[in-house]
């Protein structure tokens, strides 16, 4: 039974799987109020680019969407180094990965926060 | 050592032979991941059009409107509800909690994905 219960692996370390685990669930709830949202709320769906500009005049709706980005490709960086560390990578290929994770994760989040501020900037 | 990792054992999987429902469990949620995370990387790239203009973004939005991009659409639905209900099963267990009846929590976990994924698929196909 202990085989079968999800746990941090040799080089994953207890606190990173704790965050991927919580983010997880954080994700959870945030994509449920992303479709609701994205899809009822906003009446028809953003299905034109006005509708996203007016859509995106809430700074409500700015500031769960960024939070949300910054969940999500945590988790997705954080599950994709796990699954790396299944194929047994060296210290050194790990130390690699590691960095090459921070940069694009930190890429995507200050893109998708210089994307929603071009957005919400615009008429 | 013969159970422990290497790279060189990837292929096997792929071998879908002996396999017990807690690991089709492990395949369900790692293929689902990596769908997720390709699609999470498409999905950045594609709202870059709202930074290059209304025409850029609304010839995307007519893309996306085809059956193929829509069919593409709600396998990712469904890759996140599977994720989503599988992960919160996980979640618990790994706490300790109802580790007795994993497998009964998963199928359950499973019919409910596949009530929602259905339900998903008309809305997008016939009320959408």
């Amino acid at each position: 039974m202990d085989g079968m219960i999800s746990k941090p692996k040799v080089q994953e370390g207890a606190w990173l799987w704790l965050l991927k685990v919580l983010f997880g669930l954080v994700i959870a709830v945030l994509i449920a109020v992303h479709f609701i949202v994205n899809h009822l709320v906003a009446s028809g769906g953003l299905l034109t680019y006005q509708d996203v500009i007016n859509y995106y005049k809430n700074p409500g709706v700015t500031t769960m969407e960024i939070a949300f980005l910054i969940f999500v490709v945590s988790h997705a960086l954080m599950g994709t180094r796990s699954i790396i560390l299944d194929l047994n990578p060296s210290e050194k290929i790990l130390k690699f990965i590691n960095w090459g994770m921070l940069i694009l994760g930190s890429v995507a989040i200050i893109y998708g926060i210089w994307l929603v501020q071009v957005i919400a900037a615009s008429r | 050592m013969e159970n422990s990792p290497s790279s060189s054992k990837l292929i096997r999987w792929f071998d879908p032979r002996f396999r017990q429902i807690g690991t089709w469990a492990f395949i369900l949620n790692r293929v689902t991941a990596i769908g997720l995370t390709v699609y999470l990387v498409l999905h950045l790239f594609m709202l870059g059009k709202l930074a290059q203009g209304p025409e850029a973004y609304d010839s995307f939005i007519a893309l996306a409107k085809t059956p193929l991009i829509k069919f593409g659409e709600l396998l990712v639905v469904a890759a996140g509800i599977l994720h989503g209900t599988n992960g919160i099963r996980i979640t618990l267990n790994s706490f300790g909690i109802a580790v007795r009846y994993q497998v009964q929590i998963f199928i359950i976990m499973l019919v409910l994905s596949l009530a929602g994924i259905a339900y998903f698929a008309y809305f997008m196909f016939f009320l959408a």
